[in-house]
């Protein structure tokens, strides 16, 4: 146990972003407190991704200044694996040449390995406290295991990879290539490399796009039972309200209402991004 | 848990699924390929083994260019430069200290430095600005003889001191054991290398980089990687032809071998190993090919550039025939008819 846990495992203060002329995020703070769900939504062109694309480093923003567990961040993309940071593409994103297996493979690298399933399903307070210990719990649970040869190794990452395939439903298509496959079968391949990183915060970017009520319903559950820190970026509103303990509204790139799904949902400003000011 | 496996996708039943055919490990191949190549030393005539070794040496490089532009999507105009550097490295080594494992030491070490050099240029950009970076290093690299005519002996090239081969060995039989010597151990270490994880990431940083980055791959350093271990193959290869051929010279490598390797791998199959192997052979077989029926026709104009026809038609056919190359072909039918 951490005696001084972070209050916010991931904090955004004053972001802001501009392309040339156009300012895609306008001084968006947002602090993530370890194990929260937190939601993302506003119209088309709002900003969400852009917002994602800078927790990931793929956009550097103009000013303001990123933490990660209390500490002064510069993300990286290929640093977050490492970090416990995974993030689903809002295309699918897949590797068309590798099996599923392979795919999901990729995500599975072995930086936060806990035990065998155990660091899955721990509750959401487990996991948290936890995160931080991760890391080197992880490490020496590990070893043992046989990393000493490379085979020993391949066989981890195969089981993770499996069992997470096995998680997300779609273990027996782990020996085709996904190009063939239905897009929500790869919606859900996209996830199960995400979650193979054992993050332990998960950016999810339009995970409902494309998806029937069935799917979604699942999806929520999934997200529920996740155990980290979720990022959600989405347009599917019953998901959103349904899931999360926090709501950022963005429109413009302009952060414009913060709360709980309850409070976002009556709230006037929100309902006219939406839909346009009243008459 | 009980929410999460409430749907399942589609499918109700659990199929078994159909695992993919497990493959010997490469050390077999390996050998296999060492025995054979001894036994046909001793059956075939001279020229012909020195024809399996020019075989070997031409493995050795598409091996190494298959690994970088099937699984890693670098495309590279400039391994036949990369060949020359590895001959004048091994040549130069080779009359001062007159060693040959010193020298093929030698020609590596330059190499790779190359392949570092290039590589780090080559990460950056895609598509055919890659292809430009990499061809210019093919117009660069023979004409870098001229300059330095002094040491590098400007067209006339080089001739290499060698030592006469050990016991009653036949020269050929000689170069054909050394060529395939180099050849299997680079492709048996290429095929370990490619097995397990860095080979998935060469294939991932292939198929979508975005992806790979986020899933954790450093896909500069794998590009960079990707690139020096070709360039250690091809500066391998580049030793192996100079040892060949005795002589090291800017004619050696012209602009269209560089081509060439790229259509022997595209032809033998993108990203096999055995795809390679094809493509080698091809790029002995054909020329001979087109010398016979060349001299056969009695034109001389003929002889020249039959061979360059003959390359272009077998792609254009293969590519409409099995656009997953030679090596795809025999592996569809066999598992077709298994079925």
């Amino acid at each position: 146990m951490p005696t001084e846990t972070p209050a916010h495992e991931l904090s955004l203060d004053h972001i802001t972003v501009r392309f040339g002329g156009l300012t895609a995020l306008d001084d968006v703070s947002l602090r993530v407190p370890a194990g929260h769900i937190v939601g993302v939504i506003g119209p088309n062109g709002a900003g969400k991704t852009t917002l994602f694309n800078v927790i990931c480093g793929f956009v550097t923003p103009t000013s303001g200044e990123i933490s990660l567990d209390g500490k002064p961040w510069r993300p990286r993309p290929h640093h977050l694996n490492r970090l416990g940071i995974a993030r689903t593409l809002q295309g699918v994103g897949q590797f068309s040449g590798l099996t599923v297996l392979e795919n999901v493979q990729v995500g599975a690298r072995g930086h936060h390995r806990r035990g065998q399933d155990a660091g899955h399903d721990a509750g959401k307070a487990a996991g948290h406290d936890g995160g931080k210990a991760s890391g080197q719990d992880g490490r020496e649970t590990d070893r043992p295991a046989g990393r000493g040869w490379r085979a020993g190794r391949e066989r981890l990452s195969q089981q993770d990879a499996l069992a997470t395939l096995e998680r997300c439903g779609v273990a027996e298509y782990a020996h085709q290539h996904p190009g063939a496959l239905p897009y929500a079968i790869r919606k859900r391949i996209e996830l199960a490399r995400a979650l193979a990183a054992r993050p332990r915060i998960l950016m999810l970017d339009e995970p409902a796009g494309g998806l029937d009520a069935d799917e979604i319903h699942w999806l929520a559950g999934l997200i529920r039972e996740i155990g980290t820190t979720v990022l959600l970026v989405e347009h599917h509103m019953d998901l959103v309200m349904s899931v999360c303990d926090q709501i950022l509204v963005l429109d413009f790139g302009k952060p414009i209402a913060l709360g709980s799904p309850a409070e976002i949902s009556t709230n006037d400003k929100v309902t006219e991004a939406y839909l346009g000011a009243a008459a | 848990m009980t929410d999460i496996k409430e749907k399942r996708p589609v499918t109700t039943t659990r199929p078994t699924t159909r695992k993919p055919r497990r493959h010997p490990h490469p050390i077999w191949y390996a050998v296999a390929g060492a025995v054979l190549v001894v036994a046909l030393t001793y059956v075939l005539p001279p020229f012909r083994n020195y024809q399996l070794a020019t075989v070997g040496a031409y493995f050795t490089v598409t091996a190494g260019l298959t690994v970088l532009t099937g699984l890693n999507g670098q495309l590279s105009l400039g391994h036949g430069a990369l060949m020359a550097t590895g001959a004048y490295s091994f040549a130069l080594a080779q009359n001062k200290w007159l060693n040959m494992p010193l020298s093929i030491v030698a020609a590596l070490i330059t190499t790779t430095l190359a392949g570092v050099v290039i590589g780090l240029a080559a990460a950056r950009l895609r598509g055919p600005y890659l292809a430009g970076l990499t061809l210019a290093v093919a117009v660069v690299v023979p004409s870098v003889t001229s300059t330095f005519d002094e040491t590098l002996g400007s067209d006339m090239g080089l001739s290499i001191a060698l030592d006469p081969p050990p016991g009653v060995l036949p020269m050929e039989q000689w170069q054909a054991w050394l060529c395939w010597g180099g050849a299997l151990v680079t492709t048996f270490l290429l095929a370990m290398l490619v097995r397990g994880r860095f080979g998935r990431d060469l294939r991932a940083v292939r198929d979508d980089e975005t992806a790979a980055r986020l899933a954790g791959v450093n896909v500069a350093r794998t590009q960079v990687l990707a690139f020096v271990v070709s360039a250690a193959c091809a500066g391998l290869a580049g030793a192996l032809f100079a040892f060949l051929a005795q002589s090291v010279s800017p004619g050696a490598f012209p602009l269209t071998l560089s081509l060439f390797l790229v259509m022997a791998i595209v032809i033998g199959g993108l990203g096999r190993l055995a795809g390679a192997l094809c493509g080698a052979l091809l790029l002995v077989l054909l020329p001979a090919l087109a010398q016979t029926a060349g001299e056969r026709s009695g034109s001389q104009h003929l002889e020249g550039n039959l061979a360059l026809v003959i390359f272009g038609l077998v792609l254009v056919v293969v590519m409409l025939a099995a656009p997953g190359g030679l090596a795809s072909i025999r592996f569809s039918t066999i598992s077709r008819r298994k079925r």
